[in-house]
């Protein structure tokens, strides 16, 4: 291990009590090393599964910050907590008996009506998403927009949690996004043509003859195999 | 997309690279001319056995010791794997009553990541009425190595492409230790789980007519790397999940599975599950059991940073290799060539192949290139080991890790302007947030610790050596041999995962619910005393210990 | 072609489609580009009356921010509701300074607005910048013989303030009609209200006023019945199959959007999609006009 280089502190407050942390950890790191063992509150630790909502306030400004615990440094200050779960209503449903003719969209997430178009969704999502976008985009049954606009949602919940008007976002996304790359995106020809390839066992011989080869054999043909430029 | 609040990390002004980082980068500009038309040589078969000889860490002895207990006593394996598996259960059995069953089953599936979620999926389309199923897992359901997958999935579907063609890139990519019958598997049930997904709603790249856009990956011989942005196993994890979640399949989170639970013979009859939050125990009486725990990133083994989750502990071996598991190839640790090296809060996070696939190149201090960009993984690292500590040409951060540039700016130059942020969208935020931009100075990488190569012995449905007991994904070995080629492993939780479904299914129809007991545990225990093995030590592990001291970002020692 | 911004509001990409897709091919016909804003959201659907909650005053007064942000200083509407919504909001920010500032303070991400942008009704455009010659001149099909029920309901009029026409007898209906050639029919109820979101849970009052209002026009001898509003077509084409059912000795009359029937005699009739209709027009418009007849 190389020394540690002296590293400035700076104080910040977890549920209201102060630590004093090194600068420049994520807020993750900074719980962890003010002795907190993680159990809720973490997942990926990479910005990808939205377990470690995190909100929090700095001082002299009157905004409620949104961010991942994982992907956010500290600030000097930093009065913050962590979402533990973020209940949203979720509904059920089966893709393959969808009514898509309609506005799925809505029919399942009647709730979506009820948006104001106040943009809270938006400026609460630590992905930068324009989730209201999204959301109106529901409203008018653009499913590829939603699923598009929606593509790079965490579901973290965070919009939900602070949406005035209830509408869970992070579930309408996921619906619109299963429903275009079931019943709108083109179908790939190739895949399907492989697939009954395989099921009239066209590759069954080269496969057994490959996998019975001694490894010789075999590394030979590894090494002077085609390779696609 | 409009990312005009990202980077809300500092709101200095400053250079985010410190000042010799950014005289190095002035030459990775002047060079970058040059290495567009020019590139570089693949390695031949000798130097490529000199650089993982010298250079790789699974190479290096003072990190591995045999194992003194168990059916794989005398193999090496890592020293921080071989103190989980010779260790003290952590449950007491004294305080468990096994006559209360809390859960009577016919399938348990032990982990909620990409493997045990697609295995409860096809036990259900097998026949296994949801009820009969429960998922138990350590964290939430989805949050795994499934989840964080970027650049993609192999499966040889296009026309150019065979299954034979890609059982031997993944053969020959794993040195011919796989078990031919595992690699024959994963390449011929690729093209139909791809479709599967298809019917699912998963939203993959594709062209206007519907065709695949597909990309080469290190060591593939065809592009048959098919993404979703760079998010592919967050697309494919969230769908898979959302669909367990249409089929009303159980879910039991925070309550990981902490030892087996056999009968007289050895057979498996279910688990002991502990509540991480009440610290209570469920007794789960199963018919079979899935083993679907993932790898082991969060080890650290040698004390590399990792890309893998917080729940990635190797639970699944400890409790299996208890119950008379066979594991394979536990020697052999993937590092992903390309980890985040900088800045300090993302260390060791992974920047996906797919950054070299579409033709950013490993670029050292002096801003020459000195590899192919896409070798096989293990040889890729090796190589940037090489560059740093045996050539002594990396490039050093404020806080003294070392790595090579990946020089990023190529690919817009490349492919044209918004490639990088429509394809790469995980990247260009990861980096935004700290105010760098990818697209336009290169991004510092360096090897960090991302998958676990070998496992828990199966054969081609996905049955270990233990009755009643399955395993699927990332816990199981003998698909990959010694390296895993990228996009093999969410391929490897969906065939695995299914056929471990599907043979726990068939098995639980054909048998009974057995009696619950901690025998094997306890045998296990002598050959732990008989060896002389500290009491103290303890495991599963369930979460690593990041309190205090511990989460500053390690420094490496490699060499 | 001369681009003129639009707000097409949810309702024309939904079940209004038709009320679009009519308005963009006249428009075209006569030069003009209705250029949709790059990003909208949902008008408030109703202004609300509230006097202390303006957070339903945020998602008008946003569109009128990107109106603004895209460079327009004038946005036109098709939906009487959203022309309507936007309408009244515009006034609440000009007019009420406090009101005007929480708003602006809320809105924090956004730069300020001051009502800056003035918002029309398409039938404006008509009347007050093209003018009736110009849309005379487009038409192929003069709809002759054909007696037609102007239904302005409320939403165009009504407060006074921000009404395109006199709330007691408005007539800009009345000249388009003409125009096209058709004869508009002296009608009681043409600002009678269609009972609006009542339909949703209070059917039978919707259905009275149906059938008041669709009564009330075939004896003023119409053929057909136009309208502006989405939710008025609703209620007067849907729910007036509904009321067949339950009185069965009911005349229907087709209610069909303006723009539709401009389409038919600027000799597009393909745009209009009658087939969605409940009360389907095509019979009384193919019998009284060429409305088959493409140019």
């Amino acid at each position: 291990m190389l020394d540690k280089p002296e590293t400035e502190t700076l104080e910040i407050f977890i549920m209201g009590k102060k630590y004093e942390v090194p600068r420049g950890l994520t807020i993750m790191k900074a719980m962890e090393y003010s002795g907190y063992q993680y159990i809720r509150g973490v997942g990926c630790r990479g910005g990808f599964c939205g377990a470690c909502s995190t909100i929090y306030r700095l001082e002299g400004d009157y905004k409620l910050h949104t961010d991942l615990a994982c992907q956010t440094t500290v600030q000097d200050g930093m009065y913050l907590t962590q979402l533990p779960f973020t209940p949203a209503g979720r509904k059920q449903y089966d893709l393959e008996e969808l009514e898509i003719s309609n506005n799925p969209l809505l029919d399942l997430y009647p709730e979506l009506a009820r948006c104001v178009s106040c943009n809270t969704c938006t400026k609460t999502c630590p992905q930068d998403l324009e989730v209201m976008d999204f959301v109106n985009e529901a409203i008018r049954g653009n499913v590829k927009e939603v699923a598009e606009l929606s593509f790079d949602c965490i579901q973290c919940g965070l919009c939900a949690a602070r949406c005035p008007a209830e509408i869970p976002h992070h579930h309408v996304g996921q619906l619109a996004r299963r429903i275009y790359g079931r019943y709108q995106a083109p179908e790939s020809e190739h895949l399907k043509e492989r697939v009954e390839e395989i099921n009239n066992g066209v590759f069954d011989d080269e496969l057994e003859e490959l996998v019975n080869l001694p490894e010789e054999e075999l590394r030979e043909r590894y090494e002077n195999r085609e390779i696609e430029s | 997309m409009r990312t005009g609040k990202l980077n809300r990390n500092d709101s200095a002004e400053e250079d985010p690279y410190s000042e010799s980082m950014r005289e190095s980068i002035k030459k990775v500009e002047e060079t970058r001319e040059e290495r567009l038309e020019k590139e570089v040589d693949m390695m031949d078969p000798d130097e490529r056995d000199e650089v993982l000889n010298n250079f790789h860490p699974d190479y290096k002895e003072e990190g591995m010791r045999s194992l003194k207990v168990g059916p794989n006593r005398g193999d090496e394996m890592p020293l921080e794997l071989a103190d989980l598996l010779e260790a003290y259960p952590a449950v007491d059995p004294s305080e468990v009553d096994l006559t209360k069953v809390d859960y009577e089953v016919d399938v348990l599936v032990i982990g909620g990541g990409g493997a045990g979620t697609v295995a409860s999926l096809w036990a259900i389309k097998e026949g296994i009425d949801p009820e009969d199923v429960l998922i138990a897992t350590k964290l939430r359901h989805g949050d795994a190595n499934s989840m964080m997958a970027q650049g993609g999935i192999q499966a040889a579907d296009r026309e150019n492409d065979s299954p034979a063609a890609h059982f031997l890139d993944v053969i020959g990519g794993g040195h011919f230790a796989n078990k031919p019958e595992l690699a024959r598997a994963l390449a011929k049930d690729a093209p139909e789980i791809l479709n599967w997904h298809e019917d699912l709603g998963v939203m993959y790249d594709k062209n206007e007519d519907g065709s695949m856009k597909t990309l080469h990956g290190g060591g593939t011989s065809r592009k048959r790397l098919h993404s979703a942005k760079d998010y592919t196993g967050m697309e494919l994890m969230r769908t898979i999940r959302d669909e367990a979640r249409n089929r009303d399949v159980p879910v039991v989170e925070f309550s990981p599975a902490v030892e087996l639970l056999t009968d007289s013979d050895g057979t498996i009859t279910g688990a002991l599950l502990y509540n991480l939050e009440t610290d209570q125990y469920y007794v789960v009486r199963a018919k079979s059991v899935v083993m679907a725990t993932g790898g082991f990133g969060r080890l650290h083994i040698q004390e590399f940073p990792t890309t893998n989750h917080y729940g990635a502990t190797a639970d699944g071996l400890v409790m299996a290799y208890r119950a008379g598991a066979n594991l394979l190839d536990m020697d052999s640790v993937q590092y992903h060539p390309t980890g985040a090296a900088f800045p300090e809060q993302i260390v060791g996070l992974l920047v996906t192949e797919k950054v070299r696939g579409s033709g950013a190149i490993p670029v050292n201090r002096e801003g020459d290139a000195f590899v192919y960009n896409l070798e096989p993984r293990d040889v890729e690292a090796g190589a940037l080991i090489r560059e740093c500590y045996g050539r002594n040409n990396g490039v050093e951060t404020p806080t003294g890790m070392k790595g090579v540039w990946l020089d990023t700016p190529m690919i817009d130059i490349l492919h044209g302007e918004g490639t990088f942020e429509d394809n790469l969208a995980y990247i260009h935020r990861l980096y935004t947030r700290f105010r760098i931009d990818p697209t336009e100075d290169p991004l510092l990488v360096f090897p960090t610790l991302h998958y676990q190569n070998g496992g828990i012995e199966i054969n081609d449905e996905g049955r270990t050596a233990v009755e009643g007991l399955f395993a699927g994904g990332e816990v199981e070995g003998g698909v990959h041999g010694k390296n895993r080629l990228m996009g093999n492993s969410l391929l490897d939780y969906n065939v695995f995962g299914k056929r471990a479904g599907i043979a726990a299914a068939k098995r639980a129809r054909e048998t009974g619910w057995g009696e619950l007991t901690l025998d094997h545990a306890k045998k296990y225990t002598d050959q732990l005393d008989n060896a002389g093995v500290d009491e103290k030590r303890k495991s599963p592990m369930l979460v690593p210990e990041y309190r205090g001291e511990e989460t500053l970002s390690r420094s490496i020692d490699v060499l | 072609m001369r681009d003129i911004a639009y707000y097409p509001g949810c309702s024309l990409k939904e079940a209004a489609k038709s009320f679009e897709d009519s308005a963009l091919k006249v428009s075209e016909e006569m030069g003009v580009n209705l250029k949709e804003l790059s990003r909208w959201n949902c008008c408030g659907t109703v202004y609300s009356l509230t006097d202390d909650n303006l957070m339903k005053q945020l998602g008008p007064i946003r569109n009128l921010i990107r109106a603004r942000d895209e460079g327009s200083d004038e946005l036109y509407t098709l939906c009487s509701m959203c022309d309507n919504t936007l309408k009244r909001a515009n006034s609440l920010v000009r007019g009420e300074e406090d009101k005007r500032d929480k708003i602006n303070n809320f809105m924090d991400q956004e730069n300020d607005y001051e009502g800056s942008v003035e918002v029309h009704h398409y039938l404006e455009l008509l009347r007050d910048d093209l003018g009736w010659g110009e849309v005379r001149d487009r038409v192929v099909n003069p709809l002759e013989g054909l007696n037609v029920a102007p239904y302005y309901g409320c939403m165009l009029t009504r407060p006074k303030e921000i009404g395109l026409d006199d709330p007691h007898d408005p007539t800009v209906f009345d000249e388009l009609v003409e125009s096209l050639g058709g004869t508009p029919v002296d009608f009681p109820y043409e600002t009678e209200c269609c009972g609006s979101y009542n339909t949703v849970d209070n059917e039978e009052m919707v259905l009275n006023k149906t059938q008041t209002i669709t009564a009330g026009a075939k004896k003023s001898g119409a053929d057909v019945i136009i309208t502006a509003c989405p939710l008025c077509h609703f209620n007067l084409d849907s729910r007036q199959s509904d009321l067949l059912e339950v009185a069965p000795n009911h005349k229907p009359v087709p209610v069909i959007y303006f723009t539709q029937l401009m389409a038919i005699a600027f000799g597009y009739p393909e745009v209009n999609k009658f087939a969605e209709h409940a009360i389907d027009p095509r019979e009384v418009l193919e019998l009284k006009t060429k409305a088959g007849s493409e140019r």
